[in-house]
């Protein structure tokens, strides 16, 4: 992205976390992490269960205090930033109140926020004017959660957080957020979201943030992300009897599969894995070489952090 | 936090059950206990009609039920299912969410009182001077609010599935004990000399004050007001303690 004369409001950082760490007895949920969101950029934020992302949302609303380090939102507290209407959130542990309708709870969100949209236009962007008139506890998970998008979109912030956002919405429905959420960055929001649908980081975010215990793992494009794995991924068929450990035994493997006549695997140098294949004497077909996929780099991302931690 | 104040409100009043028991329930309740009572019968060193003497009971035990019910079960379940976390997203202030609750809980407890004295008014010819309706539903109005502080206080500190049982001990003891059902002086004397240090006790008497055309006694309002600033302050320290867990 280059634009010549960039105003002064968007060269500020969105999200700046420094050196923060929070702990829950013995436990760093979240060690030492230090990192800046800018104007404009959609981040997933991706890790395991257990890595630190509800924590690192919890600190960056300001619902969590850091044992030490500082978190701060467009140049002030989160806390300020929440107060002045620039960030909304939809959070996993963020309920809804029981026993009002859609519209009323999206009404309360609109005149909660100090530059609101009208609710109608909120009502329709969330996908849910078919089911306003519906009492909020009687709703699916996946209404719940275009509620909950609702009201993290009820005004004109400049900031918006996802906490697995797409959780019990079917194939449809997560394609129709994510095209709306498209629309939000499109418009200049920054957004910020948390996942465990790859896919979704691969296919929607600019910028991927690999989090593992609490640390920053990875920070790039999803393609550097991949590409940082550093191994490429080798499929291919071969006839008659497989002699699992003559493969196991190939050059730069990393990891190896086998299920009927597909053979595939993982490789830090495919050019020499390939070369020892044929010397064995093999005649492999459909064979494919083909960078990892976002999900694949990213377990052997983390699974490299795991072998130097043991 | 109007808007909020005006949802909360919507939603007890479309709450049917919740309506009945703190708005019907007391009025019914004082006809059931007064009923057999003749237009003479006088409550012991009291000079009152057992029927005002019940009048101000039971309108004290509706809005005891109104502000203590509707406030602490609601918070420790919204607690539970997120929901005050979500508000804390919001530019809400912390404190308004109580607020909010407190305020709508009040304007229920309003009518709640008044119906019972409409019953009293219309079924036992309960006559009283023009200021003392007023003052007593001044009163009483006014000290449910040390009983809206206790219902914050228990929602904060129960869970959501022991919340229930904690507030119905807590509101049958301080009724019954504070003598809001049957007057404490027909009580054994070692519960006469519990029920005078409760605040619902205290909270009937200053209305009975009232019936008897006095001020009421500085001591009542003193306990009350103990129990205010220690329910009160008990919130708030409660209420510091989720903000910073959750």
């Amino acid at each position: 992205m280059t634009t010549t004369a960039v105003p002064a409001a968007t060269t500020t950082t969105v999200v700046g976390f420094d050196q923060v760490t929070k702990s829950y007895g013995g436990n760093r949920a979240v060690d030492g992490l230090s990192l800046r969101l800018h104007p404009g950029e959609t981040v997933a934020l991706l890790g395991p269960n257990g890595a630190g992302k509800s924590t690192t949302l919890d600190l960056l609303l300001g619902l969590k205090q850091p044992d030490s380090g500082t978190v701060s939102l467009f140049g002030g507290t989160p806390r300020e930033a929440i107060v002045a209407g620039r960030v909304g959130a939809m959070l996993q542990s963020g309920g809804l109140m029981d026993e009002v309708t859609v519209t009323e709870l999206v009404k309360l969100s609109c005149s909660l926020h100090p530059k609101p949209y009208p609710v109608s236009e909120v009502l329709a962007r969330a996908g849910i004017t078919q089911i306003a008139d519906r009492k909020v506890n009687k709703l699916s998970g996946g209404q719940a959660q275009r509620v909950r998008f609702a009201l993290a979109t009820a005004g004109d912030s400049d900031l918006i957080i996802l906490d697995e956002p797409t959780t019990g919405m079917d194939v449809s429905a997560r394609q129709a957020f994510w095209a709306t959420m498209r629309e939000q960055a499109d418009q200049g929001r920054t957004v910020l979201f948390a996942t465990h649908y790859l896919e979704e980081a691969d296919a929607i975010a600019d910028r991927v943030l690999v989090l593992h215990r609490g640390r920053l793992l990875a920070d790039g494009t999803a393609a550097e992300i991949k590409a940082r794995a550093g191994a490429r991924r080798i499929s291919f068929d071969l006839d008659g009897e497989i002699d699992e450990s003559a493969l196991r035994a190939l050059p730069a493997l990393r990891t190896l599969d086998v299920s009927g006549q597909t053979v595939r695997a993982q490789s830090a140098d495919p050019d020499a894995t390939v070369h020892a294949l044929y010397g064995l004497g093999l005649y492999p077909r459909n064979l494919e070489v083909a960078g990892l996929g976002l999900e694949q780099a990213f377990v052997a991302i983390t699974q490299a952090e795991e072998a130097e931690q043991s | 936090m109007n808007a909020l104040i005006k949802l909360e409100l919507t939603r007890a009043l479309r709450n049917k059950k919740f309506l009945f028991f703190s708005v019907l329930y007391p009025a019914i309740l004082f006809l059931i206990f007064a009923g057999s009572t003749g237009a003479d019968d006088k409550v012991d060193g009291t000079g009152l009609t057992v029927a005002t003497y019940l009048m101000v009971s039971m309108a004290s035990f509706g809005a005891l039920t109104a502000v203590l019910m509707g406030n602490s079960e609601r918070i420790a379940k919204e607690r539970e299912s997120g929901w005050v976390r979500q508000l804390r997203l919001t530019p809400l202030p912390g404190r308004g969410y109580v607020l909010a609750k407190t305020a709508s809980a009040a304007v229920v407890s309003l009518p709640s009182i008044v119906v019972v004295f409409l019953a009293a008014v219309a079924v036992k010819h309960v006559h009283l001077d023009a200021w003392q309706w007023l003052a007593l539903t001044g009163v009483i109005w006014a000290g449910s609010l040390v009983f809206a502080a206790l219902g914050v206080a228990i929602g904060y500190l129960a869970s959501g599935d022991a919340v229930r049982p904690i507030t119905m001990i807590v509101y049958f003891g301080l009724s019954i004990l504070g003598g809001l059902w049957m007057p404490s002086t027909t009580f054994p004397r070692f519960l006469q000399d519990i029920a005078k240090w409760l605040p619902t006790h205290a909270y009937a008497a200053l209305g009975r004050a009232i019936e008897q055309s006095q001020a009421p006694h500085a001591a009542d309002v003193a306990v009350l007001a103990v129990y205010f600033v220690l329910f009160a302050g008990g919130a708030a320290w409660l209420y510091r303690k989720d903000t910073l867990k959750a």
